[in-house]
């Protein structure tokens, strides 16, 4: 009850394509059992890598604005956008500086790389190690329904609509057995050439 | 009698100078110009890069132009191992004004914050100051477009156009005789090239010893900072017709 | 048990505080005013510990002054919330927290209303309407049902009337009733309930 991580409540969920990746998260804000906002996204993109970061919400909302100063000054040092490797690298050190009093997050990333086009997605735990995976992430208060729904309606190689349809499924469905995520999500599907948002209207309740 | 009160910075001399300071003024009096005109539409700043050897490799991106955050780029005159400290403060102090605000800083701002540090070296013991002058360029949604310089001493002024570093007595001669109020970006930035091609000593502009920087509103309202590339900047010397002035001249 | 409500409406934002001010099961005082006026057009409703929350916020009211003085113009609403939750979130983290609710609301330049919610986390959270504590648990769904983007200032008052209501019936102390406050851009007032 007094977990820290399940406090607000939210989930999210990273899935590899064919050449693309998508990533989704809930918009539930909550305090305990009371919901509190339906507008809380929890994805936020630094140029072309996608970032999902579940947990207690202030730590969300602060290790989202370190990391946009972190990939802000990046870019002006190095006069290129930070790649999904590199941040993903960049994430885990940064949130192991706070190994004896942790940022309360899951964080999920998700990208193309921008010279290589090839899909990256990895996960965290909140000190920092990372999850490498090739076809799917998932965080937050949902996150045992959404391996499940994930390991249900998964297949490799999906084309971004097919992707869509599959991460749009799992997450909907797993928020549905969990009290505390949910009303309503936002899902990105990511090509080489395009970023598509995407709202999900669901249950809201 | 001055080399008594020469050593220190933060001691005045009997005629009430801060040698150090005016020393450090001098030195960006003989570094490459860097001029920065304001339009209605946007801001131009272009400086002269010093090319002191052939046989030095040449650094691809800009050397005196630096982008400080999403608002704001700057030029430098002077010491650019000096500048690199100081941008990196800027850069850094303007994320972390953004951190608590959530809102980029106002331009003034961070030129009063940077300049707080200059002036702190003309006070405090023992160190020298930084030997840069800057031209900060940027926009914010109180005040629009606006062009400021500052100097070793930490004093800072805002300009409609203005020069800093070598010659820039003579550059801002011409700059006051040719500005007008509805000068647009276009104008603004032919007339930098004029003005940088008529001061420098170099014979010939080219995109090796021109740096080009602007600041202009994109059509969705979003502010546009753009560090010129050589070939834009080769481009750009054909177009302005500074390249047949100055053979004119000849 | 204190009450601390916002409701942003088209042109204003409306605070109501409870009066009684408490300690453990006495009321000291009928008379308590939860609110402070943290510039010409922006205020903040507090609750939480007795001493940190009048503390917390002498001391974001003394920034945002001095931010006024500083840089020669009044933060805005957003900026507000944002610093609010930015000491909160550092707060948080430090040896003795700052245990404090907030609602953060004023008019902005465009005269339109701002409403923002922090908890002593460091949860901030933009809101139409929005409360504190066990207030929240009675009033939210009447507001959820009643409320419409771009009300006017009358039908607001109606609604908090409302909420009023069903607190009095609902919340097992009497709250002395509620200290009302509009901002907009003429300013922040008070007025009779």
């Amino acid at each position: 009850m007094s977990d820290p991580s399940s406090i607000n409540g939210g989930t999210a969920v990273a899935m590899v394509g064919k050449d693309c990746i998508a990533i989704a998260s809930d918009m539930r804000l909550g305090s305990q059992s009371l919901g509190v906002s339906n507008n809380f996204e929890k994805i936020f993109n630094y140029d072309h890598v996608f970032f999902g970061l579940t947990g207690l919400a202030s730590d969300v909302i602060t290790v989202n604005e370190n990391f946009r100063t972190k990939t802000n000054l990046y870019k002006m040092r190095e006069e290129r956008s930070i790649e999904p490797e590199k941040f993903a690298n960049l994430v885990s050190s940064s949130l192991y500086e706070r190994r004896f009093g942790p940022w309360f997050v899951g964080p999920i990333v998700a990208g193309l790389n921008s010279k290589t086009g090839k899909p990256f997605i990895c996960g965290f735990d909140s000190i920092g190690c990372i999850d490498f995976a090739k076809d799917f992430v998932v965080s937050g208060t949902a996150s045992d329904q959404l391996f499940g729904m994930c390991e249900a309606l998964y297949e490799p190689n999906l084309e971004p609509e097919d992707l869509f349809e599959c991460i749009s499924q799992s997450l909907l469905n797993a928020a549905d057995r969990d009290a505390l995520s949910g009303w309503g999500a936002v899902v990105y599907i990511v090509t080489k050439d395009k970023v598509v948002k995407r709202y999900l209207k669901s249950r809201q309740d | 009698m001055s080399r008594r009160y020469d050593s220190r910075t933060t001691i005045f001399s009997p005629e009430g100078r801060l040698y150090q300071v005016e020393y450090a003024l001098e030195a960006i009096n003989h570094a490459g110009t860097a001029i920065g005109i304001m339009a209605k539409d946007g801001i131009a700043i272009v400086a002269e890069r010093k090319v002191t050897s052939k046989l030095l490799e040449q650094d691809s991106s800009a050397e005196k132009m630096y982008i400080l955050n999403e608002n704001t780029l700057c030029g430098v005159a002077g010491m650019t191992a000096d500048a690199g400290i100081l941008i990196n403060y800027i850069r850094e102090s303007s994320q972390e004004y953004l951190k608590i605000y959530n809102k980029e800083p106002p331009l003034e701002h961070i030129v009063k914050h940077v300049c707080n540090l200059k002036q702190g070296y003309t006070q405090y013991g023992g160190l020298r100051p930084f030997g840069v002058s800057f031209l900060f360029a940027g926009y914010d949604d109180r005040f629009g477009f606006q062009l400021y310089t500052s100097n070793p001493s930490g004093n800072y002024s805002g300009w409609k156009a203005t020069s800093i570093g070598a010659n820039n007595s003579s550059a801002q001669t011409i700059l006051k005789q040719e500005y007008k109020d509805d000068l647009d970006l276009e104008d603004a930035k032919k007339l930098a090239l004029k003005v940088l091609s008529k001061t420098t000593d170099s014979t010939k502009l080219t995109s090796e010893k021109v740096e080009f920087s602007t600041v202009s509103l994109a059509s969705n309202g979003h502010v546009q900072l753009k560090i010129w590339k050589p070939e834009e900047i080769d481009k750009l010397l054909q177009e302005s017709g500074v390249l047949e002035d100055t053979e004119e001249d000849k | 048990m204190d009450i601390i409500l916002g409701i942003r409406l088209k042109e204003s934002t409306l605070f109501a505080t409870s009066k009684a001010f408490t300690r453990g099961i006495s009321v000291l005082k009928a008379t308590d005013d939860k609110t402070i006026d943290l510039n010409t057009h922006n205020m903040m409703a507090y609750t939480g510990e007795s001493g940190d929350t009048t503390q917390f916020a002498e001391h974001i009211k003394a920034n945002v002054q001095l931010f006024g003085l500083r840089e020669g113009y009044d933060m805005e609403s957003s900026e507000i919330a944002s610093f609010v939750r930015n000491q909160l979130a550092t707060s948080l983290r430090s040896r003795k927290p700052y245990q404090v609710q907030v609602l953060i609301g004023g008019a902005n330049n465009e005269g339109e209303g701002f409403l923002s919610m922090i908890d002593y986390l460091g949860t901030r959270c933009d809101l139409p309407y929005a409360a504190h504590g066990y207030a929240a648990f009675y009033t939210m769904s009447l507001l959820d049902h009643h409320y419409k983007d771009d009300i006017s200032l009358d039908d607001g008052l109606r609604l908090l009337k409302l909420c009023e209501e069903e607190l009095t019936k609902r919340m097992p102390m009497d709250f002395k009733g509620l200290n009302v406050k509009i901002v907009d851009k003429e300013g922040i007032r008070t007025i009779d309930f």
